[in-house]
């Protein structure tokens, strides 16, 4: 592998030092455009308690093409499918290449806190929320108590 | 049509002539159509087929034309020409009204950057027009912190100038360089050159041309050509930017059309935009001129569209499975009923039951058509469901089947044109007659294909119109010139035995059919 670009190294080392409240993303040893990253549920929100991991990968061409990213907990939300996958603009085509790590997990974050039913991944969930948002939401502490919180 | 009425009255009141003037009055009409194509043939069509080195001339001549009326660099009159059909009088016309919202719209200016300087240049017309123009040209073009770098200095602006030595972030990268290293557009967002130039070449490389925007989040300043080109150095990749630039201004030119033959180079111009058939001179592939699609008089564009999308579609796939499939009532697996009898049994879970009435078939027995009188009972929703799709179906399917059928059978005569040539050749061969003796064989054939293709277009006209009186006086219309064709096809095969004479004759009204079709039913000016 080609040594590690000083962007890749900045981010990383900023991410160390000043963290981000509720998020921690630590590289992998063996590979440090991988990240091991964990998300709090942000209070007042039906992810409230919960621990979600994520994983996050830094392509090659990074910062050109945003970095891959993807829920490993298993969370109810209209715009994150069964695989993990994530529903989110700035992850799409409002990438931009000064965007960072630390942006985006924290795009990810106020996505918890702000579902966006009306541009759906998971249409079921999506569906439910739109026209039954208190059996959703329950639906959604529910996951969160039963997969997110470790006993 | 006033000098026709005129030859009538005349010869109404000089009966002896009457001949005379017949016949006079047709050379007169010859010699109208003549002078007025447009309205003797519905298909008349002018335009001209273009290079790529046309069209960038004719481009050219637009962009240098703006930036002497305006005093703007060659890139910005581009992208402003880009963003309204490449017609100067709107962009004068804009600049004029309201220099800060087209810069805004055109997406050269963030929205609210320079508000108050702009606002008082619009408002004070006359006096501050000059500084708007100083203020256009600044705009559009890039900003590089070394002064004397761009041409087109852009000191003035209102957002920070780095100084050129002072060193400064670069938040892509994330390296310190010199801030002669950086540029930015009209918004100020500042990055270095190698930053701007990776990125320029990622979105090239994805086809991104003219559409290619400022790197900050979220901001949607547009990228002028003159920067690109200015740090994109490798050939290919310039080539490429190139290319793709052209391709856009071609296709946002509404006087302008690629012609879709393969890897032909030619574009087509014409000053009336409408869904008329254009042929390349080159690779005569002949398309609408409208929407670019094969040509489909008498239907229009949006019709034809969907007629496609319909045929391609499995729209017709589920219509087909709603009107001859049931789930089964108890394992509720989808059954296609494959025979008459309407005793079913499921091949899933081999439940006996009543295509009819759904239900269980021990309650039948012998009194089968017992169930007739119930059907409406339990299941009328259901039902009612089921024949309208099978209506639907059974309308789309008499449309398909005869638009299909023209279609295969354009290409069958293809290959009685074939067959008759080398039989024509031979007798060529064999000293019956000359070439030029059978030469009418051939523009009998072309005027075949010619008619029928127009005929295959008629059905999804028909398919999507509403029904009443002149939906009849179509279908009346098209009857006809299919009974024609179908003449026309039939003299043609048995070319040796038909006369000359009749086989002109039919030509002729199988075409008059064809035209009078057209002139009732093609819009012309859509």
């Amino acid at each position: 592998m080609s040594s590690l670009p000083r962007r890749i190294i900045k981010e990383t080392q900023r991410l160390m030092q000043e963290p981000v409240p509720g998020i921690n993303a630590i590289p992998d040893e063996n590979n440090a455009r991988y990240f091991h990253v964990i998300v709090t549920g942000p209070n007042d929100s039906p992810f409230e308690g919960g621990v979600f991991k994520l994983e996050l990968f830094l392509p090659e061409d990074y910062p050109m093409s945003a970095p891959k990213v993807r829920f490993i907990t298993k969370i109810y939300h209209p715009n994150i499918d069964r695989l993990g996958r994530i529903c989110l603009d700035v992850l799409k085509d409002k990438w931009s290449p000064a965007l960072q790590i630390r942006t985006i997990l924290l795009s990810i974050q106020a996505l918890l806190s702000a579902p966006n039913p009306d541009d759906p991944l998971a249409n079921d969930v999506a569906e439910l929320w739109k026209v039954n948002e208190a059996e959703a939401i329950r639906n959604a502490r529910e996951w969160t108590q039963k997969y997110a919180v470790e006993d | 049509m006033d000098s026709d009425m005129e030859m009538e009255l005349e010869s109404d009141s000089d009966e002896e002539f009457n001949d005379d003037y017949d016949y006079y009055n047709t050379g007169e009409d010859c010699d109208v159509e003549r002078l007025d194509p447009k309205r003797a043939d519905p298909e008349y069509f002018e335009y001209d087929c273009l290079t790529v080195e046309d069209i960038e001339k004719l481009l050219n001549e637009r962009v240098e034309k703006l930036n002497t009326i305006l005093q703007i660099t060659p890139a910005l009159a581009k992208v402003l020409l880009l963003e309204h059909q490449w017609n100067n009088h709107v962009v004068v016309e804009k600049y004029r009204q309201d220099a800060n919202a087209l810069l805004v719209t055109a997406r050269i200016k963030p929205p609210n950057c320079n508000k108050d300087q702009a606002d008082a240049a619009s408002t004070s017309a006359a006096a501050a027009a000059a500084s708007t123009t100083t203020q256009l040209a600044k705009m559009g073009s890039y900003k590089n912190n070394t002064s004397n770098h761009s041409s087109s200095s852009t000191t003035t602006l209102s957002t920070t100038v780095s100084p050129q030595y002072r060193s400064q972030m670069c938040p892509v990268c994330a390296s310190s360089q010199l801030g002669d290293k950086f540029y930015s557009l009209a918004c100020g967002h500042s990055f270095c050159k190698d930053c701007w130039t990776i990125y320029f070449e990622t979105q090239i490389f994805q086809g991104i041309s003219t559409q290619i925007g400022c790197m900050a989040p979220m901001c949607n300043v547009r990228v002028p050509e003159d920067l690109v080109l200015t740090l994109v150095i490798r050939p290919v990749m310039r080539d490429k930017y190139q290319q793709f630039a052209f391709k856009d201004y071609v296709k946002s030119h509404p006087e302008l059309r690629f012609c879709p033959g393969p890897n032909c180079q030619i574009i087509v111009q014409s000053c009336e935009i409408s869904a008329k058939r254009a042929i390349c001179k080159v690779c005569h592939t002949g398309f609408c001129f409208k929407c670019g699609m094969d040509y489909h008089a008498p239907t229009d564009c949006q019709i034809i569209k969907k007629w496609l999308t319909k045929c391609a579609d499995d729209s017709e796939t589920a219509n087909y499975i709603s009107a001859h499939t049931k789930d089964c009532p108890k394992c509720h697996i989808c059954i296609e009923k494959n025979g008459g009898c309407n005793h079913m049994q499921c091949f899933n879970c081999k439940h006996d039951f009543c295509w009819m009435c759904l239900g269980d078939w021990k309650t039948h027995g012998s009194e089968y058509y017992e169930c007739s009188r119930y059907k409406d009972n339990p299941n009328i929703a259901n039902e009612s469901v089921h024949v309208q799709a099978r209506e639907a179906l059974k309308k789309y399917l008499h449309y398909y089947e005869r638009w299909e059928n023209h279609s295969k059978s354009l290409k069958l005569e293809q290959q009685t044109i074939d067959r008759l040539r080398t039989r024509i050749n031979s007798k060529v061969m064999n000293g019956s007659g000359t070439w030029i003796d059978w030469q009418y064989l051939f523009n009998a054939a072309a005027l075949l294909a010619k008619c029928r293709y127009t005929l295959q277009y008629t059905y999804p006209y028909a398919y999507y119109m509403e029904g009443g009186s002149r939906k009849n006086l179509f279908e009346y219309q098209q009857a006809q010139l299919e009974a024609e064709i179908e003449n026309l096809s039939w003299k043609i095969e048995r070319a040796e035995t038909t006369d000359l004479g009749d086989l002109e004759n039919q030509m002729d009204i199988a075409e008059k059919r064809r035209t009078t079709l057209l002139k009732d039913f093609f819009p012309l000016h859509a």
